[in-house]
């Protein structure tokens, strides 16, 4: 069969492999581009034409900034805000998702609550992060990752317990009814049957959370100024900066990257699934 | 939506789901609710609360007074105002119709089960799990104007590549550019797994039939893909709406005001002017738009197609 395809099938196949191999270049060549500025040495910055193999690799950008505290600090704060964010988002998500699936509610309320998911997930937001920064003044709590924390959890919670309910919407009842006949609690029954068998969406959903936390630039660069800045904001700020500083900012940039790749590669099929959730089902 | 309250379940269960099940279901469903309440619905109301509001905090540490729609009145007319919104509609519509047009192409392209394909699909999807604030500075990188990856690509083509972040209609194409890169494997994403659960007899019905693979798309495939097509569109358009981040590490609204999109423009007007009446105002007028796209998108979900 091989041997006799057309010529033209040929044409037709090699233009679908050079189609394919530039927008994998489009995609490629710009992510080393970066890698390679941050190794850069910093006469190499600005020339023209550009040096794309530079004469000499040097990691002083990196330690230029891990040694500098402020990184250090975006860097925590960072970690901080994600862990926090995601486990708390979890914890209250997935409850709140069981609850709702299982309280029984009319198809009318259950069509209302997701509507205020769908809302959640898409008005314009820069409307209430006004109000919750005079909220966070009011109480404080400006300028901590407490404040940012926060803020996170109102989009975050809603969109964990929205993808969780579907889960257990799918999940049949008859498997806690065993548990019921035994007389087992919500709690343990939701411990003991549920919890194991969603564990993989639980794990999506919290990969998700992660994701959607250490990316996230609004809320924390509206509430924190210095002390909580996350390093979003750091990325954000060689720009404001008179005078850009390319290497550490090509640097910050591939810290931030990295952990999202590495995540994207090794929880792909989790990561798309929340990304694309509410396009696609399920 | 399985709601299969109704079946099977006895008196019995019923009573004994009202006692010992539903308070703690309800103590569920708590820390959520409170969440959301405190965070999205307590600041919604005090936004319509400012729009009607004089206060600018660099004059006054509280509210000056009730205004009426004034701030409304004003932001209409105001010339920035009706800039973002022009350079929104400009950068979203650009945006989308690239990335839909290239996404559906290319979930053609990568279709099928192979290691190379599947390999294709993990390399495409990259863009988008980086951090917008990411994105937004590799592309400043690339496309600096003298010493830019991309304008020094263009020179090895004879092309002269033009100012593209230093002139206002470059930078917003520019922002189109970022937008598509980080995005169109949303589309390619979404499209692929709707392309893949089309039924395989009905590709092969129409090939029997005698129809081209193009009749095959514009006939069979296209009118199937269309509900899942229109609700992508209107999720990208949301999105690419209210995303801050990009433009922010990109152009920072410049040069001038050329890029500021209505989002950026809200941003600043609240959190670095710190006219809150005029941004809470601006941000509703925002506001009523996406909600009609919010409940169309609602209205086309819950459809049965």
């Amino acid at each position: 069969m091989n041997r006799q395809r057309s010529t033209k099938q040929r044409a037709l196949a090699l233009a679908h492999g050079l189609i394919l191999g530039c927008a994998c270049l489009a995609v490629l060549i710009p992510l080393a581009y970066l890698v390679i500025n941050s190794v850069k040495l910093p006469r190499e910055f600005l020339t023209v034409p550009p040096t794309i193999l530079p004469s000499e690799v040097t990691f002083e950008h990196y330690r230029d900034l891990f040694e500098d505290s402020k990184t250090v600090r975006h860097f925590r704060n960072s970690l901080t805000v994600t862990l926090w964010t995601t486990g708390v988002t979890i914890i209250s998500g997935t409850l709140a998702a069981y609850g709702l699936a299982r309280m029984r509610l009319s198809a009318r309320i259950l069509a209302g609550v997701t509507f205020i998911f769908l809302f959640i997930r898409f008005y314009p937001r820069v409307t209430t992060v006004i109000p919750y920064f005079l909220v966070m003044r009011e109480l404080d709590l400006l300028d901590t990752v407490w404040a940012i924390i926060i803020g996170q959890l109102g989009i975050t919670i809603p969109f964990v317990t929205w993808l969780m309910l579907v889960v257990f919407q799918d999940l049949p009842r008859e498997i806690e009814e065993a548990a019921l006949v035994d007389g087992a609690s919500v709690l343990q029954r939701f411990y003991r049957v549920v919890l194991p068998i969603v564990m993989p969406s639980v794990s999506a959903a919290a990969i998700l959370t992660a994701f959607l936390s250490w990316n996230e630039f609004l809320i924390a660069s509206s509430v924190a100024r210095r002390k909580a800045s996350v390093l979003s904001m750091a990325v954000a700020g060689f720009v404001s900066d008179k005078g850009i500083q390319w290497g550490p900012m090509a640097a910050m940039s591939v810290v931030m990257i990295v952990p999202m790749i590495v995540f994207a590669l090794f929880a792909q099929k989790y990561l798309i699934r929340g990304i694309t959730f509410g396009a696609v089902k399920g | 939506m399985s709601l299969s309250a109704a079946s099977g379940s006895t008196k019995s269960q019923s009573d004994w789901h009202r006692r010992h099940d539903l308070p703690w279901l309800l103590l569920f469903v708590v820390p959520a609710f409170i969440i959301v309440v405190a965070v999205q619905f307590y600041p919604l109301v005090y936004s319509a609360f400012l729009s009607l509001q004089d206060w600018v905090l660099t004059e006054s540490q509280t509210p000056k007074g009730f205004v009426g729609l004034e701030n409304f009145v004003k932001e209409l007319g105001d010339s920035t105002f009706q800039r973002s919104v022009r350079n929104s509609v400009l950068i979203t519509g650009g945006a989308l119709a690239l990335q839909m047009t290239l996404g559906i192409c290319l979930a053609y392209l990568t279709m099928g089960a192979s290691w190379r394909m599947r390999a294709v699909r993990t390399l495409l999807i990259l863009p988008m799990v980086i951090a917008p604030v990411a994105a937004g500075t590799l592309w400043r990188i690339l496309l600096n104007s003298r010493a830019g990856l991309v304008n020094h690509l263009l020179s090895l083509l004879g092309i002269k590549g033009p100012e593209w972040l230093a002139h206002p209609d470059w930078a917003i194409v520019s922002v189109i550019l970022l937008d598509t890169w980080q995005w169109t494997p949303f589309v390619l994403l979404v499209v692929g797994a709707a392309i893949a659960s089309i039924p395989d007899d009905l590709l092969e019905a129409a090939a029997i039939d005698g129809a081209s693979r193009w009749k095959t798309f514009l006939y069979v495939e296209l009118p199937l893909l269309m509900p899942l097509l229109l609700l992508t569109l209107v999720f990208r358009m949301l999105e690419s709406l209210l995303s801050l981040d990009s433009i922010y590490s990109l152009t920072f609204g410049g040069p001038g005001y050329s890029t500021y999109t209505l989002t950026y423009y809200i941003y600043t007007l609240g959190l670095r002017s710190f006219n809150f009446g005029a941004a809470a105002a601006s941000s509703w007028i925002f506001m009523v738009f996406a909600s009609l796209s919010i409940g169309l998108v609602f209205w086309y979900q819950r459809r049965d197609w």
